[in-house]
């Protein structure tokens, strides 16, 4: 999967010149926490987030109640952003894995990365939310079908012996995921989504595979 | 992916809000739209469908601020990716849309400048922009022209919009305006001056792209069957008000408003003839904007009209079944209950009365035109003499009372085939005899008779009409001019004609500009029957019209039929009109007739190559309908110079089932394989093959 089958085209934008009263409105009004902000052919300049409406706690100290209005008042969303120019914005490409989009995101702890096309045109903009839309997806769960987990050692013929058992019966698997067993060196866990069968059926063949083990089993 | 509930974060694309949009006229202003709402997510396409003039365009143009000096937003709201439009200066407006609003309209020369090259035009996109250079520019656009199937991109790139066909103007449209990746796409009609095989091909095209690039497409069509092949949303707009809004599945299948179903009755089923299902038009027509009724709109023409409808207007409202529809009574109303009402009497079909007297006999009819030439020796005259092979050996019957229809894609020479019969061209050789009499001659000699026998209805009637002539005038002057009718019963003879055509007595003095597009062609059609022909040549009757419109004239037609015996010859783009209206059915490709036969042979197995990829051409208003998808490659050669053996061999999907991929069809023209009831297939593959072909359309009612 990559980043561009996962993203979400054609983000909301704002151009830099737009209040910033209007656009803390459009994302309020749309639920959205990130607001690409583009130039003249929708070249990514910036980047406003929620918290960039917070006034800082120094400015209220030292400015009356009025200033403070007119302040805001006047206040741009070029003024506001996280400018794209001195590097403040991650971003990715469209080409690029979902699984580096991910660990940009959790590196530099943020929730969103614009996604840019090879000329630096905003096409698409990547969440929290279109991650965990991606894992379901690799899961397989939007399709009905049995979840199980395996656990097997980490050395060769290990997945493909799960497979031939699956593949001589017939069945076909929807998504699949592996990690390592947490707290369990040189073994792996694997999750399987298999449509069209009983747990008991996925029961009778996988317990016959040997050096694995079903950890998990269930219908969704 | 697409997001199908309207809360998620980001929400639609397009969201149209209880919109309403105003025109000021002289003495006050009209509220063309009124109370319109819908969303469009992102990777959607929703159709608009309706009448013409209940509001369609100008939705459109209100989203693109392109309103015009008189017409205003009045009320209600549209917000682009979640940002209001409405009430910003253009200057706002341009960096709020950017270039992320595209249109296509159905005349592709509206977003084409004719002195530029087609490269030019689209690299500018890219140049001015982006800020691209020229090299990648072009590099880009013709990766772009490739992805909307343009043969030969490269080489587009260099020519002038005019040196290329309407259906590859309409694909530069698309393609420049996808260069922008823009997050909504509005349409309107984009296909309907188009071939049915070059709809079909842009039809898919559009599918396609709303898929990959994930467009929210707005898509404005009359015609049923186009939307129910890219849309999966419709919204059906009546006199200014969305009166449904449903899946498209649902709008087809199950249509809640009485509008919706009449719609639906209008339009023949493909395969359906007119001996075994009748068009329902609906009654009236579309009020105008200053003239609505009070409570529903659609009351006047409602088959279940009661008190309430005139004392209460209905909401739009959302059913159990989520389907959204303006109508207080959408839950009690079961369309497959629906009874025509008295005055919707069925027309009377022309029983089949055995008579084989063949009215008119044509043999291996030619027509050439001689073209001018633009080299030296052409200006001397000292060049071979080319010719426009524009109708070649055409032979057919037609008895008496009975219709033939002809189809095929333009510039076949159906019209020139026709204009030939009544001489309005004079043929290059071959026969053709009118009640026995050679009609092939020069036509000065025609004698007044022959031209009261033969009359023709015209696709644009204004084209034939004298605007200060009134409609009375208009019908009474065949009458007198063959005096078919004594002089002191003209006028009685008119408004008797008047009444068939369900226009009554009181447009006797009304004037062409006071009609309706359907009434003109109705006054038409009322003209060409006034000297009682014998037969009376249709060029696209009905294309220009409304479904509803079309419904009333195709029953008229039956009816005058029936009553006076005429016979016809009917051109149509329509394939599922055609079918219903016609006894016998040609199929024409670069002047040749390449099938011809009983209606219901033609539509059935076997077919030949060229009528097979038609019928999976034609939009079918069924979206659970299986439909063969044929595609023909590249264009209609010339007919300057037409290809060898069979014309239709540069083209054919299926020659390649003939020995050395059907190497005989360059070299050798095809012969007739005719059957016992007379259905003829003009082509190599022997018959017994071309019945093992599937059939091309299948339905739940039946298989075409
Ligand atoms: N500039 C204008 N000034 C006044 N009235 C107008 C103007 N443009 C359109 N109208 C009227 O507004 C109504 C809606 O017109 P519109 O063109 O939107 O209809 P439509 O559904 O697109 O029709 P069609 O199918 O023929 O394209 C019609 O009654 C039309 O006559
Ligand atoms: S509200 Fe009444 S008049 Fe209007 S569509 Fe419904 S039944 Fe017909
Ligand atoms: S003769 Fe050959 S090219 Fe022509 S329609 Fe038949 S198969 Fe196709
Ligand atoms: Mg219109």
């Amino acid at each position: 999967m990559l980043v561009k089958d996962v993203m979400t085209r054609h983000p909301i934008m704002v151009p830099p010149e737009m209040s910033a009263a209007e656009a803390q409105h459009i994302m309020t009004e749309n639920l959205i926490r990130h607001l690409p902000v583009v130039g003249d052919g929708k070249k990514l300049v910036g980047l406003v987030t929620r918290q960039r409406f917070a006034i800082k706690p120094d400015m209220m100290v030292s400015l009356s109640v009025w200033e403070i209005t007119r302040y805001l008042s006047n206040l741009t969303v070029q003024k506001i952003m996280l400018k794209a120019k001195t590097g403040e914005v991650h971003t990715i490409e469209a080409t690029k894995t979902v699984e580096q989009a991910a660990r940009v995101m959790t590196e530099q702890k943020i929730g969103c990365l614009p996604v840019l096309d090879e000329d630096g045109v905003v096409i698409g903009i990547l969440s929290e939310i279109d991650l965990l839309r991606s894992l379901q997806e690799m899961l397989g769960l939007p399709t009905k079908g049995v979840r199980v987990t395996m656990r097997m050692p980490n050395k060769k013929g290990q997945f493909a012996a799960l497979t031939t058992a699956l593949s001589q019966h017939d069945l076909g698997i929807m998504g699949i995921g592996s990690f390592p067993t947490p707290r369990q060196p040189d073994y792996y866990d694997m999750v399987l989504k298999i449509p069209e069968v009983t747990v008991e059926q996925i029961r009778e063949i996988l317990s016959q595979v040997p050096e694995q083990e079903i950890v998990d089993i269930r219908e969704e | 992916m697409a997001s199908t509930n309207g809360k998620v974060p980001g929400g639609p694309v397009l969201s149209v809000e209880d919109l309403a949009v105003a025109y000021k006229i002289r003495g006050g202003e009209i509220e063309a739209v009124q109370n319109v709402t819908f969303d469009i997510q992102r990777g959607e396409a929703h159709g608009i469908v309706g009448e013409s003039g209940c509001g369609k365009s100008t939705v459109t143009w209100a989203i693109l601020n392109f309103l015009g000096a008189n017409g205003y937003v009045k009320r209600g709201g549209i917000k682009f990716l979640g940002q209001e439009l409405v009430g910003r200066s253009s200057e706002e407006l341009r960096r709020l849309r950017g270039d992320q609003i595209a249109m296509v309209y159905q005349d592709p020369m509206q977003a084409l400048n004719p002195s530029m090259r087609l490269g030019d035009q689209m690299k500018e996109v890219l140049t001015v922009h982006r800020g691209l250079s020229d090299k990648e520019a072009e590099k880009r656009c013709i990766s772009m022209l490739e992805r909307v199937y343009m043969p030969d991109a490269a080489n587009v790139m260099h020519r002038f919009p005019h040196q290329i066909s309407g259906g590859q103007q309409q694909r530069v449209v698309i393609a420049m305006a996808l260069l922008n990746n823009p997050a909504l796409l509005i349409m309107d009609e984009p296909t309907t001056a188009l071939d049915v095989t070059v709809e079909a091909a842009v039809l898919d095209l559009i599918a396609e792209l709303r898929r990959d690039f994930d467009t929210g497409i707005l898509f404005i069509s009359h015609n049923l069957g186009v939307v129910a092949r890219v849309c999966n949303k419709v919204g059906v707009m009546y006199a200014g008000e969305m009166v449904e809004v449903a899946s498209t599945e649902d709008i087809y299948k199950n249509p809640q408003h009485p509008y919706t179903q009449g719609l639906i009755r209008c339009v023949p089923k493909l395969g359906s003839d007119k001996a075994s299902s009748i068009l329902y038009p609906i009654r009236g027509r579309v009020p105008p904007p200053n003239n609505r009724p009070p409570g529903c709109v659609y009351g006047p023409r409602c088959d279940y009209f009661r008190d309430r409808c005139r004392e209460e207007r209905p909401e739009l409202r959302t059913l159990a079944n989520n389907v959204q529809v303006r109508c207080h009574f959408a839950e009690e109303i079961d369309p497959t209950q629906w009874q025509p009402s008295d005055d919707l009497l069925p027309p009377k079909i022309r029983q089949n009365g055995g008579e084989e007297e063949y009215i008119i006999q044509v043999k291996d009819l030619k027509k050439y035109y001689e073209v001018q030439g633009s080299s030296l020796k052409d200006v001397f005259g000292m060049s071979e003499p080319r010719y426009v092979k524009a109708v070649e050996n055409a032979s057919f019957n037609v008895p008496k009372g009975k219709t033939l229809g002809i189809v095929g894609e333009s510039g076949c020479g159906k019209s020139t085939l026709i204009k030939t019969i009544i001489g309005l061209e004079d043929s290059t050789s071959g026969k053709a005899e009118f009640l026995g009499l050679d009609i092939t001659g020069d036509l000065t000699t025609r004698t007044e008779q022959l031209i009261q026998e033969l009359q023709m209805v015209f696709q644009n009637p204004d084209s034939t009409m004298n605007p200060s002539y009134t409609v009375g005038q208009q019908i009474a002057r065949p009458m007198l001019r063959f005096a078919t009718v004594p002089k002191n019963q003209v006028r009685s003879e008119v408004i008797k004609l008047l009444n068939l055509m369900r226009l009554g007595a009181n447009y006797f003095d009304r004037l062409p500009r006071q009609l309706s597009g359907g009434e003109k062609q109705r006054v038409g059609i009322a003209r060409a029957l006034a000297s009682r022909p014998d037969l009376v040549l249709c060029d696209e009757p009905v294309s220009a019209l409304d479904v509803s419109v079309q419904a009333a004239v195709l029953n008229l037609l039956l009816e005058v039929q029936a009553e006076y015996g005429t016979t016809m010859i009917f051109i149509a783009h329509d394939l599922s009109v055609v079918r219903f209206f016609s006894d016998y059915v040609a199929v024409m490709y670069l002047g040749q007739i390449m099938e011809i036969g009983p209606a219901d042979a033609i539509y059935a197995l076997p077919y030949h190559p060229y009528t097979e990829a038609l019928l999976s051409a034609v939009p079918i208003p069924d979206p659970s309908a299986k439909q063969k998808r044929i595609r023909l490659e590249g264009t209609v050669p010339s007919a300057i110079r037409p290809p060898s053996g069979c014309r239709f061999n540069t083209r054919c999907p299926r020659r390649h089932l003939l020995p050395d991929g059907g190497k005989i069809c360059e070299t050798e023209t095809p012969p007739w394989q005719e059957d016992e009831r007379g259905h003829r297939i003009f082509c190599h593959i022997p018959r017994e093959t071309l019945l093992t072909f599937e059939p091309v359309i299948q339905t739940k009612e039946r298989a075409v």
